[in-house]
């Protein structure tokens, strides 16, 4: 039988006394949390030992007997030991002495007369910091992950597992070690001391204002949603356009952590207090970027620049636009087309152009004080104002997505017409009640029409097909960029930045799990390692911690989307995934 | 501690040292692979930079050079860092568990502890790797759902690509109608260094 | 971590007693067999079962046999089947049906090594459908390994698929060692096709497990006639025949019912069919079948109806005979030969003469002039045994162990002689590219790096040895 005893390097530099920790049975290990001195009353003692194990629920018992042989008197001592051993009878009893002038300690575990002839007790000593043990948050392998969802609670899949154990004990023991060196307690401890609460006045104000400010803030919060939720903007085409609009959805997202942040509940444990905290550390950090981007834009006039390049850049678009139209209305890439379809699909795109110059000519007096209002939501912080350039993109680039929904809705119309009439040609049909292909007999005249049309369709397919693909193309340029900046949004949203300092800065917090070093060994004494906390690795902390965003990506595979583009249904930016039916 | 030399699945030389700490309750097996050599160093970088002077010749832009040093000593550093792997160790602490060290070239190291109660067997397996088919060592890991289950398999020793081989069989067979292609049988080879330690 | 040849010496010898309990096994000439096809276990049908049964009677009589097929979906690396048949799950790109790419190259690194690791010195191919069988045939004879190739199908001559499958043919197996054939017409298709010499080529029919299926009186239904159909329902084993018959026989026959079993492409014709004639009682399609349910749906009817368009052998219609089920089929390739005249009712692969062919046994049935399942089954069960099958294939490999493998030179020769003039030349480059490959493989990694895997079948084989232990350990039990 090998007994593991799990003892604080903080105590190895104690006066004797009695160990005092948690006896895990099943796994037949000692976790020792502290070292209690001489002089003491067996009573007080296991009556303080009662009220500690009430406080923190956990099974906190006198494990054996601690030597450190420093001092004088040893022989009264062991006596004196030995005679503890019937008074807080344990089972096994260890009995831990240190001697000078040596690393080596000497390391018992006695069981009662009965059992000891069965088997020999080897004992394994494992040193750890008592300190980086109970703050740190242990987490489940990844294999335990996969299996289901453990992310809010990874000490509860811990249950198997002796680390985890330790690692509760220890943490849970926390009671323990909040008695204060100075303290007069009925009984004197050794164990992990912290060097006080560093207290500051400045510290306490904040910590008694953040209250009142909390409740201020989430009764506006509320005020807020209130009217957003108002039935006036809740009408239909209104609630169509906010769908539409990634800045109200980022604005959404953001209301909705700030409500979580400023909530009055405590946060219950540490996973939740880590959320939090990754909230509020992205939140600012979006408004530090956001008001050093307000600075910028607005000294130097750069808002009046802009807007002064902003027109003759739409005209730009267009007149390029309106070349495009001329050359596919020729002979594009020297492709012949349906001479009377290309010149009705050609004016009809010509037109909408002109529709859409006159229509920024007549917007143009008005579009510096419209970026000047726009430019202060940036105060608002950066991820608003990428949403909104996003959200201006769209705008600017209307005629190209009508352009792009013109042209696919008719190619497929005709895919979807010759593909029909292409299995009547064959003498089959689509049975919808079955969702399959049923063979069936047509009529002459029928087969006659579906020839006829199919052969028109087919000689119209290269025009629209061409009108098509350009469009296609240049509307995929726009989701592009689009798709880019959300990109972009969505890492600033989700980047858990607190975690991550964290981790960088107090590694021992974010624990994987533990090494161990084997220590130097002498024969006959205990085998002696330190148990060490390894890290988690930085990608394991930003997918576990990374926090949940407002958007839904698309789960399409690039051969669904050649697809999709080939069969000329419409494609959206990720952000509008959920409104694919209208 | 003893040391023996060894030839991996792809020709190199490895060397196994066993290291006993305690009796039989603890004891290490580190595998050393060969060190960075430094003609194959030295190629890489001839070659990389020979490339880059043909096409600063050809385009007499010095920007070219700089950055060919640049990416040599980036890729260096990521390879000593990243790549590398000098020593994969296996401490195995009976009743504890079995911990698993990667060292680095650049001193790096990489740690998984499994404990023993998550342990369910190690056993040599054969698969297919690359163009090969080879024997490894790898521990089972049991699944926290299922008691019979496996939830993942960890190869051991797996840059160093050491070369197991199965001393001792032990067959279990699945009860089933010796006709019927059901009767599929699991083959767990146990490895002979491990058995006297777990 | 022992070194291969060290722990290949540790390995004790089997016990004398062993070898007197088998004394019918052929110890001396224990050879190492590696079945290479494309079809095997878990795809189903007629070549996989074949390999699988015979692999199993060749580890009864003492030989070595590993299996090696291409992954199937999740299906992949090495794994054992009952009594240590150890398959190889090849991660090869499946091409089309279920058969491999081939590049008649890259799959040397890998078969090289398993052949090595195996000590494999028998090549035994699969199926003219697989590409990984031919792949393998070429590899083999590059490295000198023994090669035997059964052929499991017919072939026309005339369109140009098989012109050219016929052409590969030629190419594959004018320097294999041996091939076999299922059935006399077989033989001859494929001496034709290949331009083979009949010498070489050996005639062993399929088998069935007589004992999986038995005849069982008490699932038919006595006041019904079913005729069951169990096949893959693809083009080439007459489905629209099928469709033809079912409405004609219907219609005449009130208590007729129909059993079909199987899966594929042509399901939709059987379903059409019974949704026109709304016989949605009387037609059951059920479907893909698991081997070990065949038997279940074999007893079920009393007529058996097989429509292939063309088979080599039909290890369908020796089932359902066995089962003690009339069997009414269409008179194609190596069919004849299966069944005696009297167990069969042989019909031209048209409408017409199938429902002729029925009605007669219909006929036979409705007087109880036809013979009971029980004695059906009693004649067939001595025909077709897999024990048969293993020894007849054993004595192939014996002779094939004592010839010589071409040298390359030979082969080359062989090449052009045989395939003509363009072929001939286009391949002979291609073996030469082959053992150049090879070579190179060697110098990368040679032979003594490749480790020996530990033999789970054969002389001294893990399992044999461990299947003994227990085997005596009963005995011990049962004495005690």
């Amino acid at each position: 039988m090998v007994v593991k005893v799990f003892f604080p390097t903080s105590c190895s530099a104690a006066d004797s006394g009695l160990l005092v920790g948690r006896w895990i049975a099943e796994q037949s290990s000692a976790v020792v949390l502290a070292v209690l001195h001489f002089p003491f009353v067996p009573g007080q003692v296991k009556q303080y030992l009662t009220d500690v194990r009430l406080a923190s629920g956990l099974g906190l018992a006198v494990l054996g007997s601690w030597s450190n042989s420093a001092e004088e008197k040893r022989e009264e001592l062991e006596q004196f030991l030995e005679d503890l051993r019937i008074i807080f009878c344990h089972e096994p009893w260890l009995q831990i002495r240190r001697e000078k002038s040596t690393k080596f300690w000497s390391c018992q575990a006695i069981r009662s007369q009965q059992e000891s002839a069965a088997e020999e007790i080897k004992v394994i000593l494992i040193y750890h910091d008592q300190r980086k043990v109970m703050l740190s948050l242990l987490h489940p392998p990844e294999s335990h992950l996969a299996a289901g969802d453990h992310r809010t609670e990874p000490l509860s899949t811990g249950g198997a597992s002796e680390l985890a154990a330790v690692f509760n004990t220890v943490a849970q023991s926390r009671v323990l070690f909040m008695t204060d060196k100075y303290d007069e307690g009925p009984v004197r401890l050794t164990h992990w001391q912290s060097e006080g609460v560093e207290g500051s006045i400045l510290v306490e104000l904040l910590k008694q204002a953040s209250g009142p400010v909390c409740m201020f803030l989430t009764f506006l919060l509320s005020l807020l949603s209130a009217v957003c939720k108002s039935r006036v903007l809740q009408m239909w085409p209104l609630s169509f356009l906010w769908s539409k609009l990634s800045t109200c959805e980022q604005l959404g997202h953001r209301l909705h952590q700030l409500r979580l942040l400023c909530s009055s509940k405590k946060a219950q444990d540490q996973i939740q207090f880590t959320r939090k905290a990754n909230i509020l550390v992205s939140f600012l950090l979006d408004i530090v970027l956001g008001v050093l981007l307000l600075s910028w834009l607005y000294s130097k006039n750069r808002i009046g620049q802009l807007a002064d390049t902003l027109i003759p850049m739409a005209d730009y678009v267009a007149q390029e636009l309106q070349d495009l139209l001329q050359w596919l209305m020729g002979v594009p890439a020297g492709l012949k087309m349906n001479r009377a379809l290309d010149q009705v699909l050609g004016r009809f795109f010509q037109y909408h152009i002109h529709l859409w110059i006159s229509y920024i000519h007549l917007m143009s007096p008005f579009i510096e004080m419209i970026l000047w209002y726009i430019g202060l939501s940036t105060c608002l912080g950066f991820t608003m104002a990428l949403s909104i350039f996003s959200d201006v993109i769209a705008l600017l680039t209307f005629h190209i997505y009508c352009f792009y929904v013109y042209g696919a809705r008719l190619y497929c119309l005709k895919i979807y017409g010759l593909s029909s009439l292409w299995r009547l040609f064959r003498g089959k049909k689509w049975n919808v009640l079955r969702q399959r292909v049923d063979s069936c007999s047509y009529d002459l005249d029928q087969l006659f029409i579906g020839t006829l049309l199919f052969t028109i369709l087919l000689f119209l397919l290269p025009t629209t097909a061409l009108y098509y693909l350009v469009f296609t193309l240049l509307r995929l340029v726009v989701v592009l960029v689009q798709g880019l900046i959300h990109l972009l949004v969505d890492m600033i949203n989700s980047l858990p930045l607190y975690s991550l300092a964290l981790r960088l800065c107090r590694s021992y917090r974010l624990a994987a799990g533990v090494k161990f070093r084997v220590l130097e060994q002498q024969t006959g004494k205990p085998l002696r390692l330190l148990m060490q906390i390894n890290p988690l690795s930085y990608g394991r902390v930003v997918q576990l911690y990374s926090l949940p965003t407002s958007s839904s990506y698309p789960k399409d595979s690039w051969g669904s989307l050649l697809k999709k583009l080939f069969l000329g249904e419409l494609i959206y930016p990720w952000r509008q995934k959920d409104n694919k039916q209208d | 501690m003893q040391e023996q030399q060894f030839t991996n699945i792809y020709g190199g030389a490895i060397s196994l040292q066993c290291r006993s700490y305690d009796a039989a309750s603890c004891r290490e097996f580190s595998v050393c692979t060969q060190k960075l050599s430094l003609r194959g160093l030295t190629a890489c970088t001839c070659a990389v930079w020979l490339a880059a002077y043909a096409l600063f010749a050809y385009t007499e832009n010095s920007a070219v050079l700089s950055a060919a040093i640049f990416v040599t000593l980036i890729g260096l550093l990521f390879y000593l860092h990243f790549v590398k792997i000098d020593q994969e160790s296996l401490l195995v602490i009976a009743s504890l568990g079995i911990q698993m060290t990667s060292y680095y070239a650049s001193g790096k190291e990489s740690t998984t502890f499994i404990e023993m109660n998550n342990v369910k067997d190690v056993v040599i397996n054969e698969a297919i790797y690359m163009q090969k088919v080879i024997y490894y060592l790898c521990i089972l890991l049991k699944d926290p759902v299922d008691p019979h289950g496996i939830s993942e398999v960890v190869p051991v020793f797996q840059t160093s690509a050491a070369r197991h081989l199965p001393t001792r069989w032990t067959a279990s067979k699945a009860a089933g109608p010796s006709n019927s292609f059901e009767g599929a049988v699991q083959v767990e080879i146990n490895m002979c260094i491990l058995e006297t330690t777990l | 971590m022992a070194c291969g040849i060290e722990a290949k010496e540790t390995l004790p010898e089997p016990n004398n007693s062993y070898r007197v309990n088998c004394g019918k096994w052929s110890l001396l000439r224990a050879h190492r067999i590696c079945m290479v096809s494309d079809f095997f276990y878990p795809n189903m049908g007629g070549v996989e079962s074949h390999i699988y049964q015979l692999s199993q009677c060749l580890i009864e009589r003492g030989h070595k046999v590993i299996i090696v097929t291409h992954a199937y979906g999740n299906r992949k690396g090495v794994r054992y089947l009952t009594n240590g048949l150890k398959i190889y799950y090849l991660p090869l790109k499946v091409m089309y049906n279920q058969s491999t790419a081939t590049t008649l190259f890259h799959s040397l690194p890998l078969l090289r090594y398993i052949f090595v690791r195996e000590r494999i010195n028998m090549v035994h191919s699969h199926s003219s459908f697989s590409a990984m069988a031919h792949d393998s045939l070429f590899h083999a004879k590059t490295m000198g390994i023994h090669t035997v190739f059964t052929d499991h199908s017919l072939f026309g001559f005339a369109d140009v698929s098989s012109v050219l499958t016929n052409k590969l043919l030629t190419v594959s197996l004018c320097d294999t060692n041996h091939i076999i054939c299922v059935s006399y017409t077989s033989k001859e298709n494929t001496v034709l096709r290949a331009a083979l010499d009949p010498e070489i080529v050996s005639v062993i029919p399929n088998a069935v497990d007589p004992a999986e299926f038995m005849p069982d009186q008490d699932r038919r239904n006595g006041s019904t006639i079913t005729i069951v159909v169990v096949s893959r329902l693809v083009y080439r084993k007459g489905i629209d025949l099928l469709g033809g018959i079912i409405p004609e026989l219907c219609q005449k026959y009130p208590h007729l019912h129909f059993l079909v079993g199987g899966e594929g492409p042509k399901r939709l014709v059987l379903e059409e069919v019974r949704e026109r004639y709304q016989l949605h009682d009387r037609v059951h399609l059920l479907g893909a079948l698991e081997h070990q349910d065949v038997r279940n749906v074999l007893v079920q009817g009393q007529i058996f109806l097989n429509t292939s368009l063309t088979e080599a052998f039909c290890m369908a219609i020796v089932e359902a005979a066995s089962c003690g089920l009339q069997v009414v089929s269409t008179r194609v390739g190596g069919i004849p030969e299966v069944l005696p005249e009297n167990l069969i009712i042989l019909c031209e692969p048209s409408v017409k003469s199938l429902c002729e062919g029925l009605e007669k046994a219909i006929a036979q049935h409705q007087a109880e002039r036809s013979p009971s399942p029980e004695s059906i089954h009693n004649t067939v069960k001595t025909f077709y045994t897999w024990r048969n099958v293993a020894e007849r294939t054993e004595k192939v490999y014996d002779r094939v162990a004592g010839e010589t493998v071409l040298p390359m030179c030979e082969r080359l020769e062989r090449l052009f002689a045989h395939c003509g003039s363009v072929t001939g030349y286009f391949f002979a480059v291609c073996a030469v590219v082959n053992f150049l490959f090879l070579l190179f493989l060697r110098w990368v990694t040679p032979d003594s790096i490749i480790d020996i895997a530990v033999d789970a079948t054969g002389p001294n084989g893990a399992w044999t040895r461990q299947h003994i232990s227990t085997g005596a350990k009963k005995g011990k039990r049962t004495e005690a």
